[in-house]
């Protein structure tokens, strides 16, 4: 398994997205069950607002699971080779939320690329960001 | 803060845990939840393999060692980010290895005031030896 976007057809600057999501809590839910997670933080909005959350959030992991989606659908699944983040805020179930990302440099000789990726909300506010490797055809 | 942290134990191994057969009913189940629809993530057969984000799900038995400084026991930490190195892919029947370590311990001073930021790493391998991962967790403590 190997990603299909062709090294030669990217360039520094090329976008990837902006893709839009809503989040539904049910597939917040489905992922938390998914991943094995059981905190009522990520399943009910009472629970988490008696953690003091202003209601149900989505887990950061599941942040990494979407901008990886993002990465997939721009490269073709397998080219992954790296992925980091930082959790800046939380990520809500059923708000506007936009995966971006851009490619910041390029490897001739692995044929990888270097990204920024990150997810924000409709006002633009960077909830999430990171930087990924990706293996490129 | 001047954080008083014993830097032997950084790299120590202090947790081994092995996990059951991977199921592919569980990674499809998982990459749904995501949006996923690449046949690879979501098609049982032979070319299943999990999705990349797969192995953070994994966990140890114990978060820290048992002679982590008294400062983080039962400190409230938050989740402030991860770094995950990909190697091998994880397809059904795998067998996790996962060894725990405190990759690195560090100070820094935020508009908040002082934190200090816990690295867990834990190193994904399977039954074949194969490096799956490495997967470093950041916990952020506030002082």
């Amino acid at each position: 398994m190997a990603a299909t976007r062709s090294y030669d057809e990217v360039f520094e600057g090329d976008e990837l997205g902006p893709m839009a999501l809503q989040l539904p809590a049910d597939q917040v839910r489905a992922y938390a069950r998914a991943a094995d997670i059981h905190f009522p933080r990520f399943t009910d909005d009472e629970a988490a607002k008696r953690e003091g959350l202003p209601g149900m959030i989505a887990p950061g992991n599941m942040s990494m699971g979407l901008l990886t989606t993002l990465i997939d659908g721009w490269a073709g699944p397998g080219g992954l080779r790296r992925l980091g983040t930082t959790f800046r805020a939380i990520v809500r179930p059923d708000r506007g939320l936009r995966l971006c990302g851009a490619v910041t440099e390029k490897h001739d000789d692995a044929r990888t690329v270097e990204l920024d990726v990150w997810i924000e909300s409709d006002e633009g506010d960077r909830l999430v960001i990171g930087t990924a490797t990706v293996a490129l055809a | 803060m001047a954080l008083d942290f014993d830097r032997s134990l950084l790299g120590r191994e202090f947790d081994r845990s092995e996990h059951e057969p991977v199921q592919a009913a569980t990674l499809i189940a998982f990459a749904r939840s995501l949006g996923a629809s690449d046949p690879c993530y979501v098609e049982d057969g032979p070319d299943l393999v999990a999705h990349p984000t797969w192995v953070v799900t994994y966990r140890g038995h114990k978060m820290f060692p048992d002679d982590m400084p008294a400062f983080f026991r039962g400190q409230m930490s938050f989740d402030a980010g991860k770094d995950v190195d990909l190697g091998a892919p994880i397809r059904p029947g795998d067998r996790i290895t996962i060894v725990s370590t405190i990759h690195d311990v560090y100070e820094k001073t935020g508009r908040s005031g002082g934190m200090v930021f816990v690295v867990l790493r834990l190193t994904l391998t399977n039954q074949r030896g194969d490096l799956v991962a490495h997967v470093d967790n950041r916990f952020l403590y506030k002082v």
